[in-house]
């Protein structure tokens, strides 16, 4: 008791004595382990994998030297062994070597009830095996299966309390698990918690119809531990956990750029794209975003760099054969080993799953690249919750190894920043793409506008693009003045720039013929003047000065 | 499971043909165990009339075999014969639901 209350203050957890769980994830969590010979409470619903944990605990801590005893009161020795082995785990092995008994505490349907009773058999055999066996660790799994045998909570709480004592006594790393009663904690939980040096709550929850998997530390007496609630899954090998807040400070700094497979895309981003961004595409269905991905994809893989492009929307067969119209052969570089596709409907399972499966992927075929297609079918996986959470771990995930990530957002028609950046989600992202319809007279065009793109100077513009059978084409913005415009409409402003210009031309040609035409009349008259000052000369010297005015003008007319 | 063996073949050999085999397990002699030892011998003789084995296992001495048996709680009598094994657990002080459970009637009225 005094070294519990020793540890009752806050901030002694590099002190305290830790037992590993060897949990993939969860020793980050509880910064180091469960508390060494003391009692931890993992408490859950059906199905919540408790059983699971515990059964891990021992498993992984006799792998490592550690022999523990298992006191199943729900499922027998057999079908524990049996379960085990569906991840891989050999029980039979351990409990060879003498470090794993499981025990059947079971009790059988048609047992009869007379008179008072109490767990001491079950403490008179962990004493026995953990003599026989040098125990150090102990599960008692399903503890309110035998609790509910006693009929009033206080003889119940006497044998939580008799139980309590002799684990502290015999200074087992101690876990027992209780099922977590629908309606709320029962009166055994509010004590297990009072009792617990640690107490963990694990939750199998159904967000539009997936399970999403939730584990929380609730308090651990003497010792930090990460307080949010972390996802966890099932897999091959056991319990796994992402704790989040591990992550993050190891991010890797962008890289040098990299072709987009567009020149005039890479003049626009100062270079083309940063190894190691996160570059987001956004735009409404159709405007070709999965193609401006594919046309990178399709370059990275000719250098002979590894991409893995994970779908949700359509099937590696769909996807290749949308970007061969384009001019795009993704097939060759499936072939050769460049391109993966990781396919998957997003309600095929939790967001925990998805998850855990791009990461093992990702371990596996280290891709330098990945595309997600598309991060608006994340929501799919079980509400914005588990699409966020999905898309921070995968993005960290991916940042941690220098990985470059392409999400793909589908918008559904309003275009506000906060949709454009995707399930907020916008403090990760390094480029934003924004890809959207000018709609113009008699027709739609394409429009790309780089919204955002971090630590490389870029272009504010908008482009149009048109997709032909040989790609992505970028042209020139127009520049002239008002408005971006788009095709036919760019097309007839710049012609009737072009007829303004020419009608200017004209103007100037013929304001100088104009001008030529002033001239040769001025020309005229000059010379109609000096013809007639010349008659004038010739009358003067043939007739008599008196008569020359009406004489010289009679004569001229005539 | 040899252990279990060897301990009914001792009981057979003590007596070929007992109507009850009992199996009694108690933790020393704390109230609920001393208890359901006084009752069990109570009930044996007046409703059996000495016609039955008991053997008494005390888990703080042989704990492998409330292993075994799979006692976690004690007391708990086991009724190994006539099938089908049956468990009772508990002091045994509510008569009636142990006689019911042996499939007896009260006052020493033989089915």
């Amino acid at each position: 008791m005094e070294s519990r209350l020793n540890t009752q203050s806050v901030g002694l957890g590099a002190g305290l004595d830790k037992a590993p769980t060897y949990i993939d994830g969860l020793d980050d969590i509880l910064e180091g382990g469960l508390p060494r010979g003391r009692t931890t409470v993992v408490s859950g619903g059906v199905g919540s994998g408790k059983t699971l944990f515990g059964l891990e605990f021992l498993y992984r801590g006799a792998l490592h030297g550690e022999a523990g005893i298992f006191v199943g009161f729900e499922e027998s020795p057999q079908q524990l062994r049996e379960n085990a082995a569906t991840l891989g785990w050999d029980l039979e092995t351990v409990e060879k070597q003498n470090r794993l008994v499981l025990l059947d505490g079971r009790i059988k349907p048609e047992t009869v009830i007379s008179g008072g009773f109490s767990l001491k058999g079950l403490l008179a055999v962990a004493s026995g095996t953990q003599r026989d066996m040098n125990a150090r660790r102990i599960v008692i799994d399903a503890l309110e299966v035998a609790l509910r045998l006693f009929d009033t909570p206080q003889t119940m709480r006497n044998e939580l309390h008799a139980l309590n004592t002799w684990l502290q006594a015999a200074g087992l790393s101690a876990v027992l698990t209780i099922r977590q009663a629908r309606g709320g904690p029962s009166a055994y939980e509010e004590f297990f918690e009072s009792l617990a040096d640690c107490l963990v709550r694990m939750d199998a929850r159904v967000d539009a119809q997936i399970t999403t998997r939730r584990l929380r530390v609730i308090k651990y007496r003497g010792s930090d531990f990460g307080r949010n609630e972390y996802p966890y899954t099932i897999t091959t090998g056991g319990l796994r956990l992402a704790p989040i807040s591990t992550v993050g400070l190891r991010h890797k700094p962008l890289g040098e750029h990299m072709t987009t497979g567009i020149s005039r895309l890479d003049d626009m981003l100062g270079g083309g794209y940063r190894r190691g961004a996160c570059i987001l595409f956004a735009g409404l269905p159709g405007t070709g975003k999965t193609l401006l991905a594919s046309t990178f994809v399709a370059q990275a893989c000719g250098r002979g760099e590894r991409v893995l492009y994970i779908g949700f929307e359509e099937s590696e067969a769909a996807m290749v054969e949308n970007v061969r119209s384009a001019g795009l052969d993704l097939k060759t570089h499936v072939d050769k080993g460049c391109l993966s596709f990781l396919v998957t409907y997003p309600e095929a399972m939790g967001a925990e799953d998805h998850y855990f499966r791009a990461m093992e992927r990702i371990q596996a075929f280290c891709p330098a690249h990945v595309v997600v297609d598309a991060i608006s079918a994340c929501e799919r996986m079980g509400g914005k919750l588990a699409s966020y959470e999905y898309l921070m771990r995968l993005l960290n995930g991916c940042k941690e190894r220098g990985i470059t990530v392409f999400l793909i957002n589908q918008l559904s028609g309003a275009t506000g920043y906060v949709e454009i950046s995707g399930n907020e989600i916008s403090s990760m992202v390094d480029t934003v793409l924004f890809l959207h319809y000018q709609p113009c007279p008699g027709e739609t065009n394409r429009v790309l506008q780089v919204f955002k793109s971090r630590g490389s100077k870029h272009s504010n513009v908008k482009h149009e693009f048109v997709i032909t059978d040989a790609g992505i084409h970028l042209l020139d913005p127009y520049v002239g003045e008002g408005d971006v415009l788009t095709g036919t409409l760019r097309q007839r402003q710049e012609l009737k720039d072009r007829l303004e210009a020419q009608r200017l031309a004209f103007d100037i040609q013929f304001k100088e013929l104009e001008l030529e035409r002033l001239r040769l009349a001025q020309k005229e008259a000059e010379q109609a003047l000096a013809r007639r000052a010349a008659a004038v000369n010739r009358a003067m010297s043939s007739t008599p000065a008196t008569s020359l005015n009406g004489a010289g003008e009679s004569r001229e007319s005539s | 499971m040899t252990r279990h063996a060897h301990s009914v073949q001792n009981v057979q050999a003590d007596s070929p043909k007992p109507r009850y085999r009992l199996r009694l397990f108690i933790a020393g002699d704390e109230p609920n165990s001393t208890k359901a030892k006084a009752m069990l011998a109570r009930l044996c003789d007046a409703y059996l009339r000495g016609d039955c084995q008991v053997r008494i296992v005390d888990v703080l001495q042989d704990y492998q075999t409330a292993i075994e048996y799979q006692v976690m709680v004690v007391p708990t009598l086991i009724v190994e014969w006539p099938p089908p094994v049956r468990s009772i657990l508990g002091s045994l002080t509510d008569e009636d639901a142990v006689l019911a459970a042996l499939g007896l009637m009260k006052e020493g009225n033989e089915p």
